[in-house]
């Protein structure tokens, strides 16, 4: 996050990424484009867009903290940065791109003997947080966000409920499936 | 004297000897101190060693004499056997192989076992694909391997004898720990208390894997296997039925956890086995109350002593009634006669996930003393000892504190100011030696639902490490300490920069030795604490260093290889709360110092 602060601080007050192939408008988690946002999260056509700023984020990229914390944390160790036991997904997430990321969550995968990423198709809290895991990830790398538990960007607080929401939408659909 | 008895006994005389029950035999080998039958050195979990060829004043040229790596990369916990054939019997973690290799012929393979194991287990064991190693009796060796086949084989040919399922992978049972054989049977638990399984400890006959009682950690009275009238909890009968039951919210004891996946060991005067549970099923205390209120969730975190014959439980003491922080019970309880008040005692030491230290009398189940060998210890004061409960701290109940709510700064951290890695007790000085883990954490419980074979976890843990005490190493996460069972105080303390997650050794030759992260085999004065040796082995130490002697000449043998729960966590190192921003922190990342592969490392002193 240091490194990135500094630089940001020097430059613009926000960083915003957003997948430039998906066309996001950059400023686009404003409330009025909620809606659309929302939809593609859900259908895994707008992942990984974070905002980074001083450190904070947007509730997605926040969200995206907690599931990974929750869920990832116990094999991939703190943060991302990988252990004795699973790799580093800073790197991994960067190098995977978004669908071989979402399809090695989906399917699991068992390359090197006795180390196994389970698939975790059956879960649906994670299968509908694959974007938000993954916005996190890249809010790691590319945003620099420093280790821990970030904060939420104040402004974008009332978000968080939505996100919730949402996921619980797509826990539904995904049950479904 | 005990020397004596050994030499007088030849290694032969001994294998041939018919006997009636299994552990004669094992009870036999662990009295020669040449000998290093069982994982804990003894059935009393001493890890304590007569031998004193190698001692204080030339343990300096100890050297390595041969090194054998076992191919396989995950971590290794537990060391090698010697029952005195001139083999050692060591085994690896997941896909769980067993080797004998020749002592004399620089580790030669004599045979080796690989079972055939579903890959599926691996991602189910909550923290690495580790195994505490093989049991011995009577010319076979027995083995839990992670998908909960218990086998015998043949230790003379790695001949497969039996094999019989004690659990269930895909419901999230799976096998960690060192089986351990007690007359004519062979004792195994579980683990799984990440998955909401109802652990059990079972017991199967060494000659054909047939089982012969199981007794469960949670639940009715008639399968736990107490008698309300005549169960014990501290000196006095339960009185009420049921406990296991009652004390849980509606049906939550079917996976109310309570694995017993650590050590076991036994009194063969009292004829008593003795071992800890683990956690209370999810770690979110809001889903373990009942009507709205904490209630104790037995018999979780609880200290057993059970009849070996029939599994019957002789007394109980709960360590953490109602869990808020993942304290999973399982640490040993060492055995050891002390002098308490001027009497006499049958002690049992826990040198404890809480980062207390308590005694107990192992005839009754009496607490004694429960005094924190971890200084920064805060969850709990300290201990009431007439009812024997924690006088928890309400800042850090993260009960108290609530579901959705970051408790901060809380220590020990769930990994514990101890984990699995055994201590020592050398009763020439009456003292314990610990490798133990200065970590703190957060703990944010969240709301989640039990469904088979997924993590049943419920709630975040981050770590860091503890704050420094005074006189403390600066960046130290771990220390390695001299601790006295009966005053309840640290005598002298070596700082280490990681967590100590190997087992300890004492021996008569006036030394302690560990292993550490880094892959450091140290050996120190055991009155002091002064480093005397130390050996750098490829890859960091969560194993055992055992020693045994053959033809007359001491050895020394550790498996490293780093993993388990200290290289997940610790790999990437923890940030220091203490640092300003851009601070570069005194804290390092393991992943710096060791990266994994399996070894063992056998030491002798020059001829
Ligand atoms: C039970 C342990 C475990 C859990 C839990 C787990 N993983 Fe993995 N994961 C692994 C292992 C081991 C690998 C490496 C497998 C291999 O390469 O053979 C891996 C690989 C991956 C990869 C590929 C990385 C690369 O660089 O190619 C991704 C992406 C990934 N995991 C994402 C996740 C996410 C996201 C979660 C949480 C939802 C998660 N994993 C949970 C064990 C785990």
């Amino acid at each position: 996050m240091t490194v990135f602060a500094r630089a940001c601080r020097s430059t613009l007050p926000v960083f915003v990424v957003a997948l430039l192939m998906l066309g996001l408008p950059p400023a686009g988690l404003a409330d009025e484009q909620r809606a659309t946002d929302d939809e593609q999260r859900t259908t895994g056509e707008a992942p990984g867009a974070f905002v980074v700023e001083d450190g904070k984020v947007d509730p997605a990229t926040y969200q995206g903290y907690l599931v990974y914390t929750r869920v990832c944390m116990a094999c991939h160790g703190p943060d991302g940065l990988g252990s004795s036991f699973a790799p580093n997904l800073v790197r991994g997430a960067e190098r995977l791109g978004w669908a071989d990321f979402a399809g090695t969550i989906a399917t699991g995968r068992e390359v090197q003997p006795g180390q196994v990423m389970p698939s975790f198709a059956d879960d649906p809290y994670v299968m509908g947080n694959i974007p938000n895991i993954y916005s996190y990830l890249r809010a790691r790398g590319e945003g620099g966000l420093g280790r821990g538990r970030p904060k939420i960007i104040e402004s974008m607080q009332e978000t968080t409920e939505d996100i919730e929401e949402d996921n619980e939408a797509a826990a539904e659909s995904a049950d479904g499936a | 004297m005990l020397r004596e008895i050994g030499y007088a006994l030849t290694a032969a005389g001994l294998m041939a000897a018919s006997v009636a029950y299994a552990n004669d035999n094992q009870l036999e080998l662990q009295q020669n101190p040449e000998f290093w039958a069982t994982q804990l050195g003894n059935y009393q979990g001493n890890r304590f060693s007569e031998l004193d060829q190698v001692n204080r004043d030339n343990v300096g040229e100890l050297r390595s004499v041969w090194q054998f790596s076992t191919g396989v990369l995950r971590g290794h916990e537990g060391g090698p056997l010697y029952v005195g054939d001139g083999r050692l019997y060591i085994h690896t973690p997941f896909p769980n192989k067993v080797f004998a290799l020749d002592l004399e012929d620089e580790g030669r393979v004599v045979w080796s076992y690989e079972p055939d194991q579903d890959s599926r287990v691996i991602p189910v064991m909550c923290c690495d694909t580790v195994n505490r190693g093989l049991a011995y009796a009577d010319g076979r060796l027995f083995l839990g391997q992670a998908d909960n086949t218990l086998i015998a084989l043949d230790a003379e040919s790695g001949e497969l004898l039996w094999e019989v399922s004690n659990g269930d992978h895909t419901v999230g049972e799976t096998n960690t720990m060192s089986p351990l054989v007690v007359h004519d049977k062979v004792l195994i638990g579980i683990s799984g208390g990440e998955y909401g399984i109802r652990g059990h400890m079972t017991a199967y006959d060494v000659e054909t894997g047939e089982q012969v009682w199981r007794g469960y950690s949670t639940g009715p009275d008639d399968e736990v296997l107490i008698d309300p009238e005549t169960t014990t909890m501290l000196g006095e009968p339960i009185g009420e039925a049921d406990l296991g039951v009652s004390t849980w919210p509606e049906g939550e004891w079917e996976r109310g956890g309570g694995a017993p996946w650590g050590w076991v060991t036994y009194d063969p005067e009292l004829d008593l086995i003795y071992y800890g549970t683990g956690n209370p099923g999810t770690w979110n205390p809001e889903q373990r109350t009942k009507d709205g209120e904490p209630v104790d969730n037995k018999w979780a975190i609880t200290v057993f002593a059970r009849d070996p014959n029939n599994g019957e439980v002789k007394w109980v003491y709960q360590k953490v009634p109602f869990d808020e922080w993942d304290y999973d019970g399982v640490n040993e309880n060492q055995l050891i006669d002390i002098e308490y008040e001027g009497e006499q005692r049958k002690g049992l030491a826990i040198i404890d996930r809480t980062g207390f230290g308590f005694l107990l009398d192992r005839e009754t189940g009496e607490l004694l003393v429960a005094e924190k060998f971890a200084p920064e210890t805060n969850w709990a004061d300290d201990y009431d000892m007439e009812t024997g409960r924690p006088n928890v701290n309400e800042q850090y109940s993260t009960y108290r504190q609530g579901v959705d709510v970051n408790t901060t700064d809380i220590c020990p951290t769930a990994m514990g100011a101890k984990n699995m890695q055994p201590t020592a007790y050398s009763p020439r000085t009456g003292l314990i030696y610990a490798g133990i883990n200065r970590i703190c954490m957060n703990y944010e419980p969240f709301e989640t639902e039990y469904v088979a074979g997924q993590p049943y976890v419920g709630a975040t843990l981050t770590m860091m490490p503890a704050p420094t005490q005074e006189g403390d190493m600066e960046g130290r996460m771990g220390s390695f300490i001299a601790w006295d069972p009966v005053a309840g105080e640290t005598v002298w303390k070596i700082d280490e920069r990681f967590a100590v997650w190997s087992g300890a050794l004492a021996t008569a030759g006036d030394l302690a030795f560990y292993g550490t992260l880094e892959g450091h085999v140290k050996a120190v004065d055991i009155e002091t604490g002064e480093e005397l040796w130390r050996f750098k082995t490829p890859s960091g130490i969560i194993g055992n260093v055992n020693t045994f002697m053959h033809e007359g000449k001491q050895y020394l043998a550790v498996l490293s290889g780093v993993g388990g729960w200290a290289g997940i966590g610790l790999a990437a190192g923890l940030e220091n709360p203490e640092d300003g921003l851009g601070a570069v922190s005194a804290f390092s990342a393991l992943g710096d110092y060791t990266k994994l592969g399996g070894v063992l490392t056998v030491f002798a002193l020059p001829d």
